[in-house]
């Protein structure tokens, strides 16, 4: 069996900022990859406007990957590839992997495990879409891979159904190859995506956007016949009588993803759900001792930037639990959920040496001229101002906190109108 | 209308179709079976007087009545022509590649006769067969006395053996049926009589506590059970395929997307039938057709039943929460008994998923497996209550399908009273796949009594009755995954992440015995795309294993056979460009 001090599972910007922070500082360090190649769902990701936080350039997602690649191979960090872990068993205090590749089952020990599998798309049982099951209705992702990367059209005249980014991103792609976009249809009352995909991939295309409307039923015995339209009420329940019939042969959705958890279950990490991605504290910890998430199997984000960013952290975290095994003491952090969809960490290692805290939240609503305040008993650690907040857009902050002031007194997170 | 004089048979039912349904309907003798004619408003009527016209000393009855306004389409038939079939004689035609049909042709290769099994699907096991839960019942459902009953029980009884012949995962996981203290003692002396009468072994009432212990994680809302060990769970589909191509390995002939579309008889006596792909001459016909029976005995002039299809729609949950079940459970509603059908539960699957329903529904379309919110969440209010921890959010997917019932509800297994060489196989709704096995002995030894009429019939000298399945590397050990691995790498290079299929296990379906290259068939023998990510991630995958191992372009691969391309053209710069996930 081969040791390493940490092990990284993903080699997507997560996994492979991870698996170099890692290095860096000092851990021997592995990373496994169930695809052929590194760079995670970058690679089907050939739009541009990755990194305009990391290097400050517009790459293409392939271009953003590629430099991380470059990076891990420099520094010899190796990486398994179409390497398969079917599960990971804690025997004291290593982690063992059992994991599987061409070459068969081989057991990987570790001190520390990374979690940087990513996510997955909602489809469309998950959303509850009925009538039939016809070919020709597709995640964002499944669509985006047979254009960009096996160059085949999955549909001549679609619908979207979801604002999320990818369907965003998707619409204007499959426009340019020459497919028709009949429209967006979003549940809710206001767009998921991010803005600046809503105006270079759909307005500057004239692809319409509608709001409050859905899917109702597919039609169509072996391709998509068509689908029917329904607007909704504000609890976004389909209203009778506004059934719509239109005629297509692809339904491509983007609506919603899911960080991809099952390894972290196994290894009993309990789950945020509010992310559906684990807890943690600022280093990126699970509950579990010695086992690390980070990038959209953490949570999901909007920008690739933050998600290497996690993995760095977490990746360094990693490192040093593993050169020497600390015990924590985890103060949660209150967030009221009315306001918030969620904060990452949820949780801060009050015995850590680490008293800089980067965190990730969404408002619920988009609410304007508010302030976030966060406090510990009385003392302010972070005030910031914003004109607007909206849920597709992820506001990220840092603070620092005092040690001994913290001592039993949780953290917590206000909003606030001013 | 029943006045004073003695009216005949007809005319008494006749009366009370007016009386209770409607006026526009007409009835009349048609050989030894009712015939119903007319336009009626709604389905509703069309079910009701075919009830009504049930069981009057009528061998069956052949229900024509249309509603107003409603067309129903016709049968669904691949678009390929072809010559493939043209002018060959067969000893034996199998007209379905349903668990039965496949099952009847397994059986039938131990003879010296040639068996040609045609499918009008792009697989086998595409309709009933794979639309439902897998449950090998026990046989206390049917009543005492029917076909039902006789071929559920002995059906039962032969699946350790046939699973094990063929290599399909199959367990006696029992079923449990909760009741409350009014079903407790109003059922149970039924029960125990109806177990006896039908042969049913092991029945056992539990307590409170220990049907707790078999299933820890059920709610509370019970006083007792009745468990039913003998019941089993397989997995529908890969049955089917198994009694398949365990007969195409002793020289039966499967021919799939061939479809029967008129027979010709003459002197009650078939002589060729002919489909898309040419004329067959068989000596003999079986009709397996499932929810189609009632249309190719119509072929054969020997209608004397009606298909009503009794549609069914269950719902897949994560493995994730396989965990909190370990068998069969339900509870039945009170007021249940006549809908035709249990009612349903929860079921563990062969595979580890937790499945919900089914739910009962009659309507007029055989081949609509569409699926709409009212049916779903109904299932969702029935029957998430029994466990708990389950909630909406583990649903990964859900389907429906029909039951091929008739009105007499019961099997027919029987050779034709008017056409000399043709056997029915029909009517076969729930128990079907646990009655299957004892199914088809019977219907083999009709087989051969016909034939030998016409032909020697000799058994064959080596007829195997073993069937290698596909390895399921992620249930080996690891010793036995590593050794399996090491012969052959790319059962190591993992494909389906959710289901952890690996690229080998979908290249053997590929070359399997009968060869298949749609996705939906690659998925009910492998199961890439069976899990919670539905196949997001592994389709391109899988897409490009068919390419290089069917010799297809990815333009030509489908979902399921037909006209259901993955993909519709090139890009701009043209496809073909190089992808390498594998």
């Amino acid at each position: 069996m081969e040791f390493y001090d940490v092990v990284v599972l993903g080699a997507g910007p997560a996994g492979l900022a991870a698996g170099l922070s890692s290095y860096e500082e000092g851990a021997n360090t592995l990373i496994i990859e169930r695809e052929k190649y590194p760079g995670g769902i970058l690679k089907q990701c050939i739009h541009d406007g990755f990194g305009l936080v990391e290097f400050k350039e517009r790459l293409t997602g392939p271009e953003y990957a590629e430099r991380f690649i470059k990076m891990v191979r420099n520094k010899k960090i190796p990486i398994l590839t179409s390497t398969f872990v079917t599960s990971i068993k804690k025997e004291e205090e290593i982690f063992i992997l059992s994991v599987v590749s061409k070459d068969g089952i081989i057991k990987v020990g570790a001190k520390a495990i990374i979690l940087a599998n990513g996510c997955r798309e909602r489809t469309s049982k998950q959303i509850g879409i009925h009538g039939t099951r016809p070919s020709g209705v597709m995640t964002a992702g499944l669509a985006q891979y047979f254009v960009n990367i096996m160059g085949y059209l999955p549909c001549k005249k679609c619908i979207i159904l979801g604002s999320g980014d990818i369907g965003l991103i998707m619409a204007r792609r499959l426009t340019l190859e020459g497919a028709k976009v009949l429209g967006v249809y979003e549940v809710k009352n206001s767009p998921s995506g991010l803005t600046r995909n809503i105006v270079q991939c759909l307005n500057d295309f004239s692809i319409p956007l509608y709001l409050s409307k859905t899917i109702t039923k597919i039609s169509g015995d072996d391709r998509v016949e068509g689908v029917e339209i329904c607007d909704v009420d504000e609890n976004m329940k389909p209203i009778k009588g506004t059934e719509k019939f239109i005629e297509c042969d692809g339904v491509i959705l983007s609506v919603g993803l899911i960080p991809e958890n099952e390894i972290a279950e196994s290894l009993n990490v309990e789950i945020d759900n509010a992310t559906k991605g684990p807890y943690v504290d600022q280093n990126f910890m699970t509950k579990v001792d010695g086992i690390f998430s980070c990038g959209n199997a953490l949570h999901v984000n909007d920008l690739v930037d933050y998600v290497t960013e996690s993995g760095r952290l977490a990746g360094k975290s990693a490192a040093k639990y593993a050169s020497s095994k600390y015990k924590r003491a985890l103060n949660p952090i209150e967030i009221p959920l009315n306001k918030f969809l969620y904060a990452v960490p949820q949780y801060i290692d009050i015995n850590s040496d680490n008293n800089k805290v980067v965190m990730y939240l969404r408002s619920r609503d988009i609410v304007k001229n508010v302030k976030v305040i966060i406090k510990s008993r009385n003392e302010i650690l972070y005030e910031k101002r914003y004109t607007h907040l909206n849920p597709p857009e992820m506001e990220r902050i840092v603070f620092d906190f005092n040690r001994s002031s913290l001592n039993d007194y949780s953290i917590k997170i206000l909003m606030q109108e001013g | 209308m029943n006045g004073g004089a003695v009216l005949g048979r007809i005319e008494k039912i006749q009366g009370e179709i007016i009386n209770s349904v409607s006026k526009n309907i007409f009835c009349a003798e048609k050989r030894n079976s009712i015939l119903l004619e007319g336009e009626v408003e709604t389905y509703e009527e069309v079910i009701k007087a075919g009830k009504l016209a049930t069981n009057r000393g009528y061998k069956g009855v052949i229900n024509n009545i249309k509603v107003k306004g409603l067309t129903l389409p016709s049968r669904k038939h691949p678009k390929l022509i072809d010559n493939k079939l043209e002018r060959k004689k067969v000893d034996v035609l199998i007209i379905g590649g349903g668990v039965i049909g496949s099952a009847i042709a397994r059986e039938l290769s131990k003879w010296e006769i040639s068996i040609l099994l045609i499918d009008k699907e792009d697989d086998l096991a595409v309709h009933a067969s794979s639309r439902n839960n897998g449950m090998i019942h026990p046989g206390i459902d049917p009543n005492p006395k029917t076909k039902k009953a006789y071929y559920n029980v002995q059906g039962n009884k032969l699946y350790s053996k046939v699973a094990k012949e063929l290599d399909v995962s199959f367990e006696r996981c029992g079923n449990i049926v909760l009741y409350d203290a009014w079903y407790g003692k109003i059922i149970s002396p039924v029960l125990k009589l109806r177990a006896r009468l039908n042969g049913v072994e092991g029945m056992k009432y539990l307590s409170k506590r220990e049907t707790k212990e078999l299933e820890p994680y059920i709610y509370d809302d019970f006083i007792g059970s009745v468990i039913f060990p003998t019941t089993g769970i397989v997995s529908p589909y890969k049955m089917t395929i198994a009694f398949a191509e365990n007969a195409v390995l002793n020289g039966a002939e499967v021919s799939l997307n061939t479809a029967a579309l008129s027979i010709k008889c003459e002197d009650r006596k078939i002589i060729y039938v002919d489909t898309n792909r040419g004329r067959i001459f068989p000596k003999i016909v079986i009709n397996a057709a499932g929810v189609h029976a009632d249309e190719i005995a119509e072929m054969a002039d020997d209608r004397f039943f009606t298909i009503h299809p009794r549609k069914g729609h269950i719902l897949i949950l994560d493995k994730k929460k396989g965990q909190f079940l370990n068998s069969i459970v339900s509870k039945p509603a009170i007021n249940q008994s006549k809908s035709g059908t249990k009612g349903g539960g929860v079921t563990k699957t062969i595979d580890g998923n937790i499945l919900v329903g089914p739910d009962a529904v009659e309507q007029p379309f055989k081949e609509d497996y569409s699926t709409n919110k009212e049916n779903i969440d109904n299932i969702i209010n029935k029957h998430f209550p029994i466990l708990p921890l389950i909630s909406p959010s583990d649903i990964i997917t859900y389907f429906s399908g029909n039951r091929a019932a008739t009105y007499e509800e019961d099997f027919i297994i029987e050779k034709s009273e008017y056409v000399k060489n043709l056997i029915h196989a029909a009517g076969i709704q729930s128990p079907g796949l646990a009655s299957a096995p004892a199914i088809a002995l019977d219907i083999e030894k009709m087989a051969v009594e016909v034939l030998s009429t016409m032909m020697e019939v000799k058994p064959k000298e080596k007829w195997n009755p073993y069937r290698k399945g596909i390895p399921e590397l992620f249930k080996m050990s690891e010793k036995e995954r590593n050794e399996y691995i090491k012969k052959r790498p790319d059962y190591g290079i993992i494909i389906c992440r959710c289901e952890e299929i690996s690229k080998g296990e979908i290249v053997d379906a590929i070359n399997s015995p009968i060869p298949v290259n749609s996705l939906d068939a690659i998925k009910r023998r492998v199961r890439p795309g069976m899990g919670r990510c539905q196949g997001a991630f592994c389709t391109p995958s899988v897409a490009k294993i068919i390419e290089e191992n069917a010799n297809k372009n990815i333009l030509e691969i489908t979902k399921k056979g037909g006209e259901s391309y993955l993909v519709v053209e090139e890009t701009k710069k043209g496809g073909g460009a190089q992808f390498g996930i594998l």
